[in-house]
């Protein structure tokens, strides 16, 4: 009785999933393999032909290797910084419990508000960045970054930082006091230093924490579409151009559904590959 | 939590780095909401604090501004139908899988998490072709459907991490005691679960709030147009307005802030479940 009832609850949720989010799935998928295009009158089956024409396709590979930087980057990035915010959030100064509480804020406030914030700090002669830097004699450097072939990249890195960093550091911050305080005793009556204690107490302690939060920023932002294309549009020229980017264009710009589909589906393909050898390696480690 | 010797010891280095990660956190936030305040050309004089030029004028202008005020209701509209939305199949979807020993289940939880992975910008492209067809472009029904692909299934992702962390003996008593699955849930579960719930919908809600790849799509005139689409149009403009950017920026982020500090208790153990137990 109780299982028929689970069944049917069940039923409803990935029913209403299934019609929202994989049904589309499928007809997407579908549509890699066609030429469909708004400005031909008709669509056609066109097999692997999307599929082929991406791997010679060179700004398909420059976004490509963008994104794979880029998630790299700012994951590894967030991840230490992330273990530094906490140990600072950890001491008893004064103040800090307000800090605690309000540090997450950048993660909540509208990416286009998030970029709109830094646009102003970047702008040439009255952005912060850049009154700052010609306070301190380094005029020369002051420019728009986000306009920069040198620092648009850079910006968008820092970008993901300033959002997730934050919630990097509260969980860490909730993993390192879920850790018993005996531990560190009996550690420091073995005469262990800090380095050691944070080593080999701190650090396993928090593995656990760290692989969830790697798994869901990777995908977050491997996925982010909004931050890169209101910041840069994927350029100056093509310099921040990610997959997202690349693929909206295609479709939304070119028209070019079909071609569009493919470079979605193959970010869903690197996703699920990236996941399966992620947990390979670490899922049991954890577990 | 610290052993006593940590207690004592607060080096230097703690403040300096607590400084310099609140300033990298909290200008951008103070520069704007200060720059919101201030005239035109007192912003873009290059001074860093000039004083006097302060202003309410910017606000008024935003609030007076075509449709700004249509934009604000269709965003909360939006916003709160994609909460509810999410919340009733997270919550019916995260408890069952959390407490029925259904066939297969490992592939229904892993169903639910590889659904996080789906790119946005994939999805949208046959949900327009879909939307086409059934005359949902340019509506609220369509932009609600939309953004609610991107927070279903982390919703219910989070609330069945929440139900997992709930004893099973609390569901146990209400069944013995004859009560049926919706009121055991109704009046049991939910009531407990509050902290998660409340995570599951603020995250819905953010999300949906400040949407902007679904609405770019979807939205084809001023009708269903939402604030981060009217930001990106002023803060895109060829003659740039910083007063009146950064006072629509602030209208657009203050909604997020208030709902932030009334969930930010709940925030770390909402959105981690059992990820931060041991």
């Amino acid at each position: 009785m109780r299982v028929y009832k689970g069944y049917l609850m069940i039923l409803i949720a990935f029913g209403i999933m299934a019609l929202l989010i994989f049904f589309p799935l499928v007809m997407g998928i579908n549509l890699s393999f066609t030429n469909r295009n708004l400005l031909y009158p008709t669509t056609q089956y066109v097999g692997f032909n999307n599929y082929i024409s991406l791997l010679s396709d060179g700004e398909f590979w420059v976004a490509f290797l963008h994104s794979g930087i880029l998630v790299f980057a700012a994951v590894a990035m967030e991840y230490i910084l992330g273990i530094l915010l906490a140990l600072s959030l950890k001491q008893s100064v004064p103040g800090i419990h307000f800090f605690r509480s309000v540090v997450m804020i950048t993660w909540v406030i509208p990416i286009v508000a998030t970029v709109i914030m830094w646009q102003f700090m970047s702008q040439p002669g009255y952005g912060f960045i850049n009154m700052i830097l010609s306070s301190i004699g380094l005029k020369n450097y002051a420019t728009y970054f986000f306009g920069s072939m040198t620092f648009a990249f850079p910006m968008i890195v820092i970008l993901h930082l300033w959002r997730n960093v934050p919630f990097f550091g509260i969980a860490f911050l909730a993993a390192m006091q879920a850790i018993p305080d005996e531990l560190y005793e009996a550690a420091s009556i073995d005469g262990a230093s800090k380095w050691q204690k944070f080593k080999h107490i701190t650090l396993p302690g928090i593995k656990y924490t760290g692989l969830i939060m790697i798994t869901i920023h990777v995908i977050w932002t491997f996925n982010q579409f909004s931050m890169i294309y209101i910041a840069t549009g994927g350029g100056p020229v093509n310099v921040t151009d990610v997959l997202p980017t690349y693929l909206y264009r295609q479709v939304w710009s070119n028209y070019n559904i079909g071609y569009g589909a493919s470079i979605g589906v193959v970010m869903l393909l690197i996703l699920l590959a990236f996941f399966v050898i992620f947990n390979k390696t670490y899922g049991r480690e954890t577990s | 939590m610290m052993t006593k010797s940590d207690k004592r010891k607060i080096y230097p280095i703690t403040y300096i780095s607590l400084i310099l990660f609140f300033a990298f956190f909290l200008l951008p936030v103070l520069w704007i909401l200060y720059a919101s305040f201030k005239t035109g050309s007192n912003i873009t004089n290059g001074k860093l604090f000039s004083l006097g030029g302060f202003t309410l004028e910017n606000y008024k202008t935003i609030v007076q501004m075509g449709n700004f005020l249509q934009y604000s209701l269709n965003s909360l509209i939006i916003a709160i139908s994609v909460t509810i939305l999410s919340l009733f199949v997270g919550i019916i979807g995260g408890y069952s899988l959390s407490r029925y020993e259904i066939k297969a289940k490992n592939i229904w939880i892993s169903v639910m998490f590889i659904a996080q992975m789906f790119p946005g910008v994939l999805l949208i492209i046959p949900l327009y072709n879909l939307m086409l067809n059934y005359h949902l472009v340019n509506t609220i029904i369509g932009i609600v459907i939309a953004q609610s692909t991107l927070t279903i299934p982390f919703a219910m992702w989070l609330l069945k991490g929440y139900f997992d962390g709930v004893p099973r003996s609390l569901d146990e008593a209400a069944m013995l005691d004859g009560a049926s699955i919706l009121k055991t849930l109704w009046s049991i579960i939910i009531p407990v679960s509050v902290p998660g719930i409340a995570i599951a919908a603020f995250y819905s809600f953010v999300v949906s709030w400040g949407n902007y790849l679904m609405v770019s799509v979807l939205v084809q005139s001023n009708s269903t147009a939402t604030l981060p689409i009217a930001l990106y149009r002023l803060s895109s403009s060829l003659t740039l307005q910083w007063g009146n950017i950064a006072a629509a920026t602030v209208f657009v982020v203050l909604p997020t802030v208030v709902l932030f500090a009334i969930v930010q208790r709940w925030l770390v153990s909402g959105l981690l479940g059992g990820a931060v137990k041991q």
